[in-house]
């Protein structure tokens, strides 16, 4: 076992545990925090598989950005001070046994499936990434620009405080 | 490190996130619920063009893709909760139902 194998199981249970009280866990914001650690281990998961721009992506968008962007979110909406409603437990049980079977079918499917296990090799640093981004794939490179600045000003609009008086705009 | 093990633990995440998107009913967990899916599917992307020896960078492309788009997603889908605790001052979604016929 090599260092990387051990990295890639440090970061494989980071990243499970994350995801456990990401889902688990009652507290709202306990669920933000463990979402935070679940793209940490996933991060660290990219970097074990080689792409090391990949993983600081994933650690500065999705704890530096999304987490906390929820974490706004959650205190403009106050969801702690609902009162705790009883949970039906059917409803539990039907959704974790969905779940299981859907993720045992995958499971099956990807497991019997022949993937091309060739020799791991080929270029996979970001100035190759980036090259490609800027030549073969620059239209999908813009249409993502243009998505969020649409996404920007969609939330903004969503968001914002209605003034009496005024019209819809 | 084999490619089955890192499958396995992108099915394994991927069916947590199901879980606690049928689950959960605050709109924010669902909405963690989800970018746990997508994480677990980026990571299959990234194992399967990494491990298999085709292009890395492709998979590199496709998951930044993939994140820019999650990202103008959450921000959409953040401001439309604030939004909806604004009319309806809860954002549990069994209580959502005033389009229910």
């Amino acid at each position: 076992m090599t260092a990387t194998d051990g990295v890639f199981l440090v970061s494989a249970a980071v990243a499970l545990v994350g995801a456990l009280l990401a889902v688990g866990l009652r507290n709202i914001f306990h669920n933000i925090l463990g979402f935070a650690l679940a793209m940490l281990g996933v991060a660290g998961v990219f970097a074990c598989l080689g792409s090391d721009f990949l993983a600081a992506v994933f650690v500065l968008v999705y704890v530096g950005a999304v987490a906390i962007a929820m974490v706004y979110a959650v205190m403009l909406s106050h969801p702690l001070d609902q009162p705790h409603r009883p949970r039906n437990g059917w409803k539990i049980a039907g959704a974790a046994l969905l779940a299981t079977v859907v993720a045992a079918t995958l499971w099956s499917v990807l497991r019997l499936a022949p993937w091309p296990v060739l020799v791991p090799g080929g270029d996979n640093g970001a100035a190759l990434t980036g090259t490609r981004f800027l030549s073969d794939y620059v239209l999908a490179f813009e249409l993502v620009s243009v998505l969020l600045v649409v996404a920007m000003m969609g939330a903004v609009m969503v968001a914002r405080r209605q003034r009496p008086g005024r019209g819809t705009w | 490190m084999s490619l089955s093990f890192v499958l396995g633990v992108a099915t394994a995440l991927f069916g947590i996130g199901l879980y606690g998107l049928l689950q959960r009913r605050s709109l924010v967990a669902m909405l963690i619920s989800l970018e746990l899916m997508l994480a677990s599917i980026s990571i299959n992307v990234i194992a399967l063009t990494t491990l298999t020896g085709q292009e890395p960078s492709l998979g590199q492309v496709v998951v930044l893709i993939f994140v820019g788009v999650a990202a103008a997603e959450v921000a959409i889908a953040l401001s439309l909760f604030v939004a909806i605790h604004r009319a309806a001052h809860d954002i549990d979604v069994e209580h959502l139902s005033e389009l229910k016929g």
